[in-house]
């Protein structure tokens, strides 16, 4: 294998283990299939940075259980690298030695053992630094369970783990020690001897005393034996004890005073690195590219966006081949399900060749970027103008050409990655980037910065296993919870899910479990699976944002208000729709709980979601009652030729909606909608209201729903008339006379004693060019009779006229608004 | 179709159709199907509906409403199906689905005691509450994994005889007596008049009693 020294990814491919025929579990549901398990379990191994271990970057599920997985990769194997440098001298084998038992000790700090060490799996880097590779495969495959091969060379395999005790730490030590053995006496072995009889070695050596001196005797190099380096000899026979016990744990290891001397070498050589790179700095010298020095997610992920391929890879490399799928079929089928099939062909077999994947498009294509748009500096006052100028012509471009422009994500990747390192000093210019649009990359950790998440590993202390009352609701929930996604119906990802939900229930004793919790948790479970904390913190966060009170055993009152309102604001922004839905006494109780329960994570799948919610984070708790608007907007024509039934049936099979339509419909409805109007009781406030606000308690349930139109506050009519008078229309309900005393400047009036309300129809009130006059503004009927104003702006919304509401507490409050706002004639 | 139209105002159901012997009778029934959660309410209704089975059907919020036409002998009788909430919590808004139907599916899972309980709790609110005609189903799901089956057939057959239920087992997966039950349902269902449709209310909100709603014609 060619590796070039820009390599930096690569990929190894094998099958998971299939299930087999039609197998169901004890709970009736299908078993899970074996690549899914494996991919919910490799997640946490990305996790995992360390300088002696390849970081883990992607699991992908193939055909037929193919399961692919996507690594960093540096240098050469040691397997090549003791080929082309023999023989290894002392220094370097120790050196080697206490690499790999580095990377054994960070493993074992992490309850991981490797169980594959062998030379092909030591990576050595230009600079000598040696990596472990492909040291997840036990793990992920829950210690081989999921894969019909064996995980592990048999050569370097203590003999415990042949009689089948895996698991154990010690188990890796023997292998390190073996291979090590192997470089001390310039051998390999066992070259030439079957797979069986190297199994009876190994397992001969579980009786010998010096396992050490047999292997040198056996392969005629006891002199080598016995002029190696005493206190490396004593180590390695320590190491290759056939007691597991009587073996040094990796930490024990490392404080070996063999490794002093190298220990010594490496903090020099550490020194030495620095200050060269210090002359590097100096001298001009080609440096690396700037790419290389991100981290290796980033790369990743901008190598898919440049067209990166790891299955087109692999088959390029021949290790996917295709077949004609009649070549699988099976040729005789049992009643009981069993079948006998043709024998798998060659490209089923396991084969374990790294293929590297190639950067050099990606390096091209982002060669032209100049510096700062690595390292952008956020203060900088060029910063700005440069970066705004370039997301301005860009953000014209719809979202999902944006989310997949390579360039344009690079260049958000850098900026938020830097906005979240400076979190929580950052979070007015987050906020204010993340209104353009959220990298997908790091929405998990943008979402927690938007709903000012500050982790507090308080998410440990939350008890999450004590058996309680919704254990089984949650249990039998879960595996219908958004389960076409392969990282939620994975056996980690349920555990996870499971955990998140017992512990929002246990830290929240006012609350309980309602169905449609479940989906609510798994958009930020999706985003931070491997990261549960964050996920609680996030949606610990976003339910008393949103959701304020919605979890409460009774929460009949909450959701009566939330669904009034939602109906007052349907007829605020669309009048005649909702003038056709309550004629047909189509409620919103009927279809849109799950919508407002669950924040429409119930009713859309994950990746509708996300962009949803990358614009409900922005917004205030009334955001998500403009989406519900946004989506029978979207299905206005339909709904409008459809009786009861069909409505109904629309909703219970939800047609596809346009997101970014929905989106945008919804923004505008939010921006145009003065905050009063979205009064709710039960909200959760961040301040107490003032005097011209809509008191906590002045609006009832009853009034919700008696009155088709929201009420808005003085506060806000003030506002509109000091800021934007072209938006506002004030419709003045009083008599002539006493509007002719005191009114506000440009009103209309239409004295409510002298108008017939029977027709539905603007010109019926013979106010000339009224329809143009409240054409596109906020209309606002005010009245001293509270009564007259309902009556009224039930009669506009008859008419069609979009954005009625009535002056809460009518005209007398307008008095008490200083300064002064009213005119006499 | 001999089904009366339902779009259009309120009221509007009355049938208009001219008396003819030739013309099948056409009626529409109001079903609300109840049981524990995860039984299998909304897999029932999509076999019987769409003729589909979900293994990893999403949990409903608040209820799904679903219709599905069917002929008996002469007759073409169309169901209105409310698929409610299993939870517990959602139990408040049951009335509003349940008061007004014509016929009711209680639904259980072989496998497990407690939903058979649940079930005999809901037949007993029926029998409160619901309109006294109500004709009531009690459908054992599940029937596919009868190898590992909880409730034993004759309990439940027992049980249902003692409280005047139709009963079957049913698996939506593999769709045995899916089928069945609602045509079962639809054959006590009275067919012959709008004698059983007062006070029935097609939408749920059971404060709408003064809507006609059954819409039997000849």
């Amino acid at each position: 294998m060619a590796i070039k020294p820009e390599t930096r990814l690569c990929a190894v491919t094998f099958f998971a283990k299939l299930h087999p025929g039609d197998v169901c579990g004890s709970n009736g549901l299908p078993l899970t299939p074996n690549s899914i398990a494996i991919l919910g379990r490799a997640q946490r191994l990305k996790e995992l940075q360390d300088e002696h271990l390849c970081q883990y970057l992607d699991v992908i599920r193939g055909k037929h259980e193919r399961t692919i997985v996507v690594s960093e990769y540096v240098g050469c194997s040691l397997e090549e690298h003791v080929k082309r440098h023999p023989p290894l001298s002392l220094a370097q084998i120790l050196r080697i030695f206490y690499q790999v038992a580095c990377g054994i000790n960070v493993l074992s700090q992490h309850h991981l053992v490797a169980h594959n060490l062998e030379p092909k799996n030591i990576l050595i880097a230009p600079d000598g630094r040696l990596k472990l590779f492909n040291y997840g495969l036990y793990f992920m495959t829950k210690g081989g369970a999921y894969v019909p091969f064996p995980v592990g060379n048999i050569r370097y395999m203590a003999p415990e783990r042949l009689l089948g005790l895996n698991g154990n730490v010690k188990s890796d030590v023997w292998a390190l020690a073996m291979l090590v053995a192997e470089l001390v006496l310039g051998l390999q072995l066992w070259p030439k001897l079957k797979i069986s009889n190297v199994v009876r070695k190994v397992l001969a050596f579980a009786r010998s005393n010096n396992v050490l001196e047999k292997i040198a005797r056996e392969h005629q190099c006891f002199e080598v034996y016995q002029n190696m380096d005493a206190g490396l000899r004593q180590l390695l026979e320590k190491c290759l004890h056939a007691s597991p016990g009587q073996r040094p744990l990796p930490r024990e290891l490392l404080a070996n005073k063999c490794f002093a001397d190298i220990l010594q070498a490496e903090q020099e050589q550490e020194k030495a690195k620095e200050d060269e790179s210090k002359q590097q700095l100096e001298s001009h010298l080609p440096p690396l590219p700037l790419l290389l020095r991100c981290p290796l997610s980033q790369i990743y992920h901008l190598w898919q966006l440049a067209g990166g391929d790891v299955q087109a890879e692999l088959k390029k490399e021949g290790l996917i081949r295709s077949e004609a799928p009649i070549l699988g079929l099976p040729q005789i089928v049992r009643l009981n399900g069993a079948s006998v099939c043709p024998t798998r062909s060659q490209s089923h077999l396991m084969d374990d060749r790294v293929v590297p994947l190639k950067l050099q498009a990606l390096l091209q294509r982002l060669s032209q970027l100049p510096a700062c748009v690595y390292f952008p500096l956020l203060h900088s006052p060029r910063f700005t103008s440069q970066h705004q100028q370039f997301v301005l012509e860009l953000q014209q471009l719809p979202l999902v050409i944006r989310e997949r422009d390579i360039e344009y994500q690079f260049h958000r990747v850098r900026l938020f990655a830097r906005l979240l390192q400076a979190y929580p000093y950052t979070a007015e210019l987050l906020q204010r980037e993340a209104a353009i649009d959220i990298p997908p990359l790091l929405r998990g950790a943008v979402w927690a910065a938007l709903l000012e998440v500050v982790p507090n590993s308080g998410y440990g202390k939350i008890d999450k296993f004590t058996p309680t009352s919704t254990d089984r609701q949650i249990e039998v929930d879960i595996p219908r919870c958004h389960q076409y996604d392969e990282l939620l119906s994975s056996p980690d990802g349920h555990r996870k899910l499971r955990r998140l939900l017992k512990a929002w229930v246990t830290a929240h004793p006012q609350y309980v479990y309602w169905q449609g919790l479940d989906s609510l948790t798994a958009p930020f479970l999706y985003l931070n699976f491997n990261n549960e904390e964050l996920a609680f913190l996030s949606l610990f966060r976003f339910i008393p944002k949103y959701l304020h009170w919605f979890f409460l055993k009774d929460n009949s009152a909450i959701i009566k208000e939330y669904l009034s309102k939602f109906s007052q604001l349907t007829a605020f922004h669309e009048p005649l729709l909702a003038q056709h839905l309550s004629s047909i006494s189509f409620i919103p109780e009927l279809f849109a709980i799950p919508w407002f329960l669950t924040m429409f994570s119930h009713v859309f799948p994950l990746h509708k979601i996300l962009h949803l919610w990358d614009k409900l984070m922005l917004g205030d708790s009334s955001y998500p009652l403009f989406i519900g608007i946004a989506i029978l907007r979207q299905l206005r024509s339909t709904l409008l030729d459809s009786g009861f039934n069909e409505c109904i049936l629309l909703f219970s099979d939800l047609p596809d909606i346009v997101m970014e339509t929905c989106v945008i419909e919804s923004q505008k409805m939010y921006e145009a909608t003065p905050k009063s109007i979205t009064h709710r009781q039960h909200a959760l406030r961040s301040q107490p209201p003032q005097s011209l606000d809509i008191g906590l308690t002045d609006v009832e349930l009853k009034h919700l729903q008696l009155e088709q139109c929201p009420r808005i506050s003085a506060k806000d009519v003030q506002h509109l008339l000091l800021h934007s008078p072209d938006d506002l229309a004030l419709i003045d309900l009083r008599s002539v006379v006493d509007y002719g005393h005191v009114h506000v400047p440009h009103s209309i009036n239409i004295p409510f004693a002298t108008v017939q309300l029977g027709e539905q129809r603007l010109e019926a009130l013979n106010v000339p060019h009224l329809e143009a006059q409240l054409r596109g503004r906020i209309v606002v009927c005010v009245s001293v009779i509270h009564q007259n104003a309902v009556e009224f702006s039930h009669f506009l919304v008859a008419c069609g006229v979009q954005r009625t509401c009535i002056l809460h507490k009518g005209f007398n409050v307008l008095h008490s608004i200083e300064p002064n706002i009213l005119i006499s004639n | 179709m001999a089904t009366t139209p339902r779009s259009g105002g309120a009221g509007s159901g009355t049938a208009q159709r001219p008396n003819g012997t030739s013309q099948n009778k056409s009626c529409q029934f109001k079903l609300v199907l109840l049981g524990e959660s995860a039984v299998g309410k909304s897999s029932l209704v999509l076999r019987f509906v769409k003729g589909q089975f979900h293994e990893y059907q999403e949990s409903t919020i608040g209820a799904a409403f679903l219709t599905q036409t069917i002929c008996i002998e002469d007759t073409v009788v169309k169901f209105e199906i409310w698929d409610t909430a299993g939870q517990e919590r959602y139990h408040s808004l049951a009335p509003m689905y349940y008061r007004g139907a014509q016929a009711a599916i209680v639904v259980y899972d072989i496998q497990n005691q407690d939903s058979f309980q649940r079930a005999k709790t809901w037949v007993k609110e029926l029998h409160k509450q619901a309109s006294p005609n109500i004709v009531i189903a009690l459908a054992g799901n599940k029937a596919d994994l009868s190898n590992i089956r909880v409730v034993e057939f004759d309990e439940a057959k027992q049980y249902a005889e003692e409280n005047g239920l139709l009963f079957m087992e049913t698996s939506a997966k593999t769709g045995m007596n899916v089928n069945d039950i609602f045509l079962a349902i639809a054959k006590k269902l009275p067919k012959n008049d709008g004698a059983n449709n007062q006070g029935g209310s097609i939408r749920p909100n059971g404060n709408e009693t003064n809507r006609p709603t059954n819409n039997c014609c000849k």
